[in-house]
């Protein structure tokens, strides 16, 4: 990292911190109790598609290697682990990563999606970070859309061939911020400005989250790649077990 | 001096509070007086409460919820009122700092019934809005303290057994079983390294420290990767033959619970039925 | 002529890499055998135990377990039969409180629930767990969980069981209690195969010793031939026991006359020099 990279980081810190309300849905889960009925259900809903096309896939990959399930298991648990810790921040918040990213880059979105809603369970459960009925809401944001465009983000990267560092970079980076855009959305959806509607609304949540996401979700990019590549230096045998994902297929054969 | 310092205390912080506590939250599921309970009458009176917290979203009816929860957890589970305010504060910073964001409105013109001039902006809202913004947040912290009236009193493991109950995939149950118990081990394995990252200075500016957790994380990952073939030769080597099967002691439903319960929800209705 | 519980024959194991973990290993095990198995890292001892086990199945090679072929079909036999507490406590516990842990074994052998239940019961109280039923893993000491994975084995009742390294790691008070525990299963008649780098503890408790080299085995037989041949012990990287040594020393120096009996342990030991005492007082009265 450079040093004037830092300078940025230290100065989109401060503005989180003048900022005031710097709100601590800290990995931006949405609270217990916090959605009305309806879109408890809605969400919930749109979930499923995604969690069964995930189902199935981790059956296939079961069934023809039954292996994988306690590497799949300890997958999981890290991505909790990666939730759960603190990030070095310069402002003292608590920020943490969402290890979205780097699970699509290593297992594929539609996995990521059933091993994040288990993680997501576990939050509740262990943490009291996030809750039942928000689950599904919660789910979509962060181990739905978030996995998908990272995985699309690095893909597409791939195929420009654009430096595999920046990929895993860019991937985590905009898995990040699809992640807090589509919270921001859900929260605007639920509960909509007096005067501007669910726009007006969208905006407002944009705004209150970005001091704290947008460094967070820069700093997540940086940190990804760094793991990348301490994964490719010390454990180009382990990433082969990981081999019924496409993104480790590149990986390892590079 | 003093970075190093803060480096370390930040370690013990890892969980916004402090490391202990929060395995302290799994670990009060086993002490508690309410741990003999039937889990999934824990899980399903959990449940039920929060469904009528969100659907019949009255002030009072939340009111109540958090009295009764609080009861629950204090006086029949037996925790520590000053422990239990303690496990509370987290989601209820969460939950302030969350609906503070519903209340208020960012506007160019002062449109609002309240504004604030801020400059370029104003910040805008209404009685209405901080009405809204009030019951959100009671509604949202009985939902929560029903959650933890769940959680501090059952373990995972038997909430995991309930979700088997309900017919949720072998697979997923399996693989949920795994991952709880996998979370500790990992868990410990970060705070081994981060304890010998430390011990070589390794938090001793910002880069170093965003090196250090990337370099950790990485090793993590590595390590928990190796891990997972010996656990499933260990598996193997006692006769697992791809169905996990676990043994669970059986408790009891009891009929006073049930009275209870049916009471209770029985008393939501009436509250709000009555303050309609 | 006694059958052997177990005979391998010639068996050949190696990993994915190419490299040969095991090359023609070959022996038998009779019932109620106390065998330690020594070698240093990566000589092939843990590669052994799993193949033993049936997790590993070798690519070349036969196991014959009580007279039965092992092949694909009932490679179960051998898993049943043949327990193996891991060395690292961690990597073997999966459930997470203490009775769903033991009870995994038994489960898997598709016992009545019942049957089950009482087999738990049965291997905590032998283990001294009782009280720590409803306890989750991750709430338990080192020297605990060493405990439950042993309870793990016992709760299957198999014929033989593999202790990998269980010394390792163990603080003194727990390693006795180990060693209580393998006497309790040695009344039992129960076969036990034990590795460890601990040769004190393999000279003083085993009655058979197994030497590992780069996947071969180099030595089979009674603990103190193996212990007297220098050549072998430079192959294996190993030393005298402390008490062989010093034994030899006391024998060299004439202070002890050369025995048949080696003594085992201190306390043997402190024997012959106390009877040695009395004999040089019986001989001085003769005098």
């Amino acid at each position: 990292m450079k040093s004037r990279q830092i300078k940025i980081i230290i100065l989109l810190s401060i503005l989180a911190l003048s900022a005031g309300i710097t709100p601590a849905v800290s990995a931006m889960h949405i609270m217990e109790g916090y959605l009305p009925p309806r879109y408890v259900v809605a969400w919930g809903i749109l979930c499923i598609p995604f969690l069964a096309a995930g189902y199935f896939s981790l059956k296939k990959t079961l069934q023809r290697q039954r292996k994988t399930l306690t590497i799949l298991a300890m997958a999981g648990a890290y991505m909790f682990l990666l939730s759960s810790l603190k990030i070095p921040s310069v402002t003292g918040s608590c920020s943490h990563m969402t290890g979205s990213g780097l699970g699509a880059l290593l297992f594929g979105p539609s996995t990521v999606g059933i091993l994040g809603i288990i993680v997501l369970l576990f939050q509740a459960i262990l943490l009291a970070h996030g809750g039942i009925t928000t689950l599904g809401a919660n789910t979509f944001s962060m181990a739905i859309a978030g996995p998908f465009a990272a995985y699309a983000v690095y893909r597409i990267c791939r195929k420009l061939k654009v430096n595999k560092k920046v990929c895993y970079f860019l991937a985590a980076l905009v898995g990040d911020l699809f992640t807090y855009c589509v919270t921001s959305m859900q929260l605007a959806i639920a509960f909509p400005s007096e005067t501007g509607g669910v726009s007006a609304s969208f905006l407002k949540f944009l705004a209150v989250f970005a001091p704290t996401q947008i460094p967070l979700a820069v700093i997540e990019g940086l940190l990804t790649v760094i793991t990348m590549i301490a994964l490719e230096t010390y454990a180009k045998n382990e990433l082969s077990y990981l081999g019924f994902d496409v993104g480790v297929k590149i990986n390892v054969k590079e | 001096m003093k970075i190093v310092k803060d480096g370390i205390r930040g370690s013990n912080n890892m969980f916004g509070h402090t490391h202990d506590e929060h395995f302290s939250i799994d670990c009060f599921a086993y002490k508690s007086k309410m741990n003999h309970w039937n889990p999934t009458y824990k899980v399903f009176l959990a449940l039920v409460t929060i469904i009528m917290c969100l659907v019949l979203n009255n002030l009072f009816v939340s009111l109540f919820v958090i009295m009764a929860m609080t009861y629950l957890i204090v006086v029949k589970s037996g925790l520590n009122m000053r422990e239990y305010i303690s496990v509370m504060s987290i989601p209820f910073t969460f939950l302030l700092l969350a609906t503070l964001a519903v209340g208020f409105d960012f506007s160019r013109h002062p449109a609002g019934e309240i504004n604030m001039d801020l400059g370029y902006f104003y910040l805008i809202t209404s009685k209405r809005s901080l009405l809204e913004m009030f019951r959100l947040f009671i509604r949202s912290y009985a939902a929560v303290s029903a959650l933890q009236m769940m959680t501090l009193t059952t373990s995972s493991s038997e909430i995991i057994s309930v979700l088997k109950k309900m017919h949720v995939p072998v697979i997923v149950i399996e693989m949920m079983n795994m991952i709880y118990r996998y979370i500790f081990i990992l868990l410990e394995l970060n705070n081994k390294m981060k304890k010998s990252a430390h011990a070589r200075l390794g938090y001793c500016d910002f880069r170093t420290a965003c090196y250090s957790f990337g370099s950790i994380a990485g090793n993590i990952l590595v390590v928990s990767l190796k891990k997972a073939e010996t656990y499933y030769n260990a598996m193997e080597a006692r006769c697992y033959d791809g169905e996990y099967s676990f043994l669970q002691e059986n408790k009891k439903t009891e009929g006073v619970h049930i009275a209870g319960a049916s009471v209770f929800v029985a008393f939501l209705l009436i509250i709000w039925f009555a303050t309609k | 002529m006694i059958e052997p519980i177990l005979r391998i024959r010639d068996m050949e194991y190696s990993y994915g890499n190419g490299e040969m973990a095991l090359k023609q290993v070959s022996l038998d095990i009779y019932k109620g055998e106390k065998i330690a198995v020594i070698g240093s890292n990566g000589a092939g001892k843990s590669t052994f135990f799993l193949t033993t086990n049936g997790v590993l199945s070798p690519q070349r090679g036969e196991i014959i377990y009580n007279g039965q072929e092992i092949n694909k079909k009932n490679i179960k036999e051998l898993r049943k039969n043949i327990g193996i507490v891991f060395q690292d406590a961690d990597n073997q516990i999966i459930a997470s409180t203490v009775l769903a842990e033991v009870g995994f074994g038994p489960m898997n052998l598709k016992l009545h629930k019942d049957e089950v239940m009482d087999r738990v019961d049965e291997a905590l109280s032998y283990m001294n767990l009782s009280s720590f039923k409803a306890r989750p893993p991750h709430y338990l000491s080192g020297g605990e969980k060493k405990r439950v994975t042993i309870a793990d084995i016992i709760a299957m009742k198999p014929e033989i069981i593999i202790f990998d390294e269980p010394l390792a790691s163990l603080d003194p008070y727990n390693a006795d209690m180990l060693e209580e525990i393998l006497e309790k299963l040695e009344s039992e008649q129960k076969t036990l195969l034990i590795s460890t780098h601990d040769i004190d503890f393999a000279y003083r408790w085993a009655e058979r010793l197994i030497v590992f080299a780069n996947g071969r085995i180099i030595a089979d037989g009674a603990p103190i031939e193996i212990f007297q041949n220098r050549e072998i012990l430079r192959q294996a990287n190993l030393k005298q026991p402390a008490l062989l040594e010093i034994y030899e020393s006391l024998v060299e120096n004439r202070i002890l006359e050369q025995d048949d009996i080696y003594p085992k342990n201190v306390r043997d030991l402190k024997k012959l020099l106390s009877n040695r005492g009395t004999e040089e007082k019986h001989e001085k009265q003769t005098d």
